[in-house]
């Protein structure tokens, strides 16, 4: 009797708890997506609280943000995705999209949108072009950031420059700065190179009418006149004293410090140069210097996002996400708050941007500067690290201006050709 | 066998059951496995942490792929090898590498031992020294490469400015291609210094200092002490010494490197090991970064080998 009660209570509680786990997927179902990431700060705060609103509108999805340094972002989900951990939405930086598309498994964001493509619209289409590849898309702007120029209005003042009329060409910037070096004794100005000379490069010659780099990213073609004019400047900044030989971290701090009179940098850093100005010195920020009566053509810097979910729950799920984040008042959001560049078409329609720019003028600059902006130079995967050496020595050896750029420049792009000829 | 030694002193005497059916007993099956379970966790350590990915790099020097699962990995054979020791950034990085190992024998290897005798022989009046010389090595070489590059900015640095005071033009030490890598030299000599000093205070510690009291009073100089008795005694030091500092002066200087010059101005200070870095990590080209690893890994077994030869047989570990 007691033998059959107790198998009776066994087989009862087994029954229980075997309906109830087989009940609890139902009742708790729940996607989980994995994105990728590498704001932190207060930007973290504004691009969680993004997620978490996306989490309250669809409760059956949760967003695991992953953290890693912008330089380590790349290097992080290649690893996470070679080692098969879960990634469902990435933030792949700009200049390596190319390589992720050649070296990985990324999802078509138009295939994945199955026929409902309208949301991919509201980029501007320039912003796009970065991820595009024929008919398909495969990553949407996110952090970007476009070159500006920041200046130090009281040290205009000082060296008896108008600090209402900023330097609008490149002839103007080279006499300000020089100007500044004489009349202050402080760097008249400086010009970021960052990626070792990469990204510098790429936006002086390009903004100048050249070609850094041809479609496919496999040949260097900045030798060109314009290309070569570009880059005399550079070498003309280190010539007349205006810029000191040094590191971008090491001129931006002497400009937040209020040590420096201008400083071309990416506009991301916008709300660290407001920040550090306060109290020390009156900033100005206005559009990057155009070179003789060329149109402005400025690349843009930063990252966008790459969708990697193979699951179809969770790249529903992932999609919900990009979606949301895609719509302008979420996107102009992120904007506003991180600081990036807006990345919809026409920000301006939008009541709180139209508020916020007059509320923070210096942004004004950078929403001029979007139709400008063109898509960053990719480069291909092999012989990169030697061409870009070549590009961050061709640097080195035009501002010690031994020589001139007409002579350093053909050098450095038969190197940089020669290191990518294993490409072609 | 010192591990045996103590089982066979208990079971002297005593008729081993396998003994008597020709059969090795369990208990000596056991005894002859307990080395291998004592070293087992060392050896799967070394293993999946150290050899395994030694032979995945291998392979990976070889094949055409960057980790890709989707992806097929094509056999290039030493294409790898032929693309990295062709460039110009190896040969820079491979000269750069000669001199940073060229420069850190008489500074990391050679110099600290006057040091350490001089602490040694003042004895405890040194610990106030050696403490001041051993801070450095406490201090991370992220914020040994910031300060350095707050002194030495070009822009407004302390050396920059303390020059200025004096009616002086402080140069720019990072910007030259002549000069940035003894910056780099020089800040890993003095994160290195005091670290080294200690090892070789142990090993002065270990010499007997009758035999010095006997050497004075045959009437043997400093000097004389110094070649004839703890030059010859500290060689075992110095042998380790010299090894250790040679291999890890790559990785000691790579994060100087990083910080202050990214192996610029125009390659005069990058390295084989900062090389790999960018390969691997900055460009993801993993061939490449492997190949680089391997050629790396073969100069650095050439390096010690070479050491070895020379030192240790000149080395005297008998006092």
């Amino acid at each position: 009797m007691l033998s059959f009660s107790l198998k009776s209570l066994t087989l009862g509680v087994g029954l229980a708890v075997a309906a109830s786990l087989g009940a609890a997927p139902h009742a708790f179902a729940e996607t989980e997506i994995t994105f990728y990431h590498y704001q932190s700060g207060g930007n973290y705060d504004a691009f969680r609280a993004i997620l978490d609103d996306f989490e309250a509108q669809n409760e059956d999805i949760k967003v695991k943000d992953i953290f890693a340094q912008s330089q380590q972002i790349t290097a992080e989900v290649q690893a996470a995705l070679a080692a098969g951990r879960p990634v469902d939405v990435a933030t792949v930086i700009g200049k390596n999209i190319v390589y992720f598309l050649n070296n990985t498994d990324a999802v078509d964001l138009v295939e994945a949108s199955k026929g409902d493509t309208e949301w991919l619209d509201g980029y501007l289409p320039n912003f796009l072009d970065l991820g595009r590849v024929g008919d398909a898309v495969y990553a949407i702007p996110h952090a970007y950031g476009t070159p500006m120029l920041y200046y130090n209005r009281d040290i205009f003042a000082e060296a008896g420059l108008d600090p209402e009329t900023p330097p609008a060409t490149w002839a103007e910037f080279l006499a300000a700065g020089k100007t500044i070096t004489e009349k202050t004794g402080k760097p008249g100005g400086a010009h970021l190179h960052a990626s070792m000379g990469d990204y510098g490069t790429m936006v002086m010659v390009t903004n100048a009418g050249a070609t850094y780099l041809n479609a496919d990213g496999t040949e260097a073609e900045f030798d060109s006149p314009e290309g070569i004019a570009a880059l005399q400047n550079w070498q003309d900044m280190a010539k007349n004293g205006m810029m000191p030989i040094a590191t971008d971290s090491e001129w931006s701090g002497a400009f937040m410090g209020g040590q420096m009179g201008m400083y071309i940098t990416s506009s991301a850093g916008l709300r660290a140069a407001v920040d550090a100005s306060e109290g020390k010195f009156a900033l100005g920020v206005a559009n990057y210097p155009l070179f003789k009566d060329a149109p402005r053509r400025v690349n843009n810097s930063g990252a966008a996002l790459m969708l990697y979910s193979k699951d179809a729950e969770k790249q529903a799920a992932a999609m919900a996400l990009l979606r949301f984040i895609s719509q302008k008042e979420i996107a102009n959001r992120w904007s506003r708050e991180s600081g990036y560049m807006p990345v919809v078409q026409d920000p301006l329609s939008d009541p709180a941007m139209q508020e916020y720019v007059t509320s923070f003028p210096y942004v004004k600059a950078v929403i001029e500067q979007m139709s400008q902006t063109v898509p960053t130079n990719v480069w291909p995967a092999k012989g990169t690290l030697e061409a870009q050496t070549v590009i961050r020595a061709m640097l080195d050896e035009l501002w010690a201006a031994k020589r001139p750029a007409s002579e350093i420049v053909p050098e450095a792009v038969a190197k940089v050709n020669a290191a990518l000829a294993v490409n072609r | 066998m010192s591990l045996h030694q103590p089982q066979k002193q208990v079971v002297a005497g005593a008729v081993p059951a396998g003994a008597v059916s020709g059969q090795p007993s369990a208990r000596r099956q056991r005894r002859d496995l307990a080395p291998w379970l004592y070293l087992a966790p060392t050896v799967l350590l070394l293993a999946v942490f150290t050899y395994w990915p030694l032979l995945q790099t291998a392979y990976l020097s070889l094949v055409d792929w960057n980790l890709n699962p989707g992806q097929s990995a094509d056999f290039v054979g030493l294409n790898n090898y032929g693309r990295v020791a062709g460039s110009t950034l190896f040969q820079a990085a491979f000269l750069n590498t000669l001199i940073y190992i060229g420069a850190s024998i008489p500074l990391k290897v050679l110099l600290p031992i006057p040091v350490a005798v001089f602490l040694w022989s003042v004895g405890q009046k040194g610990h106030f020294y050696r403490a001041i010389l051993f801070l450095p090595t406490l201090i991370s070489f992220v914020v040994v490469g910031i300060a350095f590059l707050w002194i030495l900015n070009p822009i407004f640095g302390y050396a920059k400015v303390i020059f200025a005071e004096l009616g002086l033009r402080f140069p720019n030490l990072l910007a030259d291609p002549d000069t940035a890598i003894w910056v780099i030299i020089g800040i890993s000599t003095w994160k290195v210094l005091g670290f080294n000093v200690l090892i070789y205070l142990a090993g002065l510690a270990s010499i007997n200092k009758e035999l010095i009291e006997a050497m004075r009073m045959d009437g043997a100089g400093d000097i004389t002490i110094f070649r004839r008795l703890i030059w010859p005694l500290l060689t075992p030091t110095l042998t380790f010494v010299a090894i250790s500092t040679v291999i890890f002066t790559m990785q000691q200087v790579f994060t100087p490197i990083d910080l202050m010059t990214e192996g610029g101005p125009s390659n005069s200070t990058t390295n084989l090991f900062y090389m790999i870095y960018q390969y691997s990590f900055v460009t993801f080209d993993v061939g490449g970064g492997a190949a680089g690893t391997m050629m790396l890994f073969g100069f650095l077994m050439i390096m010690a080998f070479v050491q070895f030869r020379v030192l240790d047989r000149r080395a005297h570990y008998q006092q």
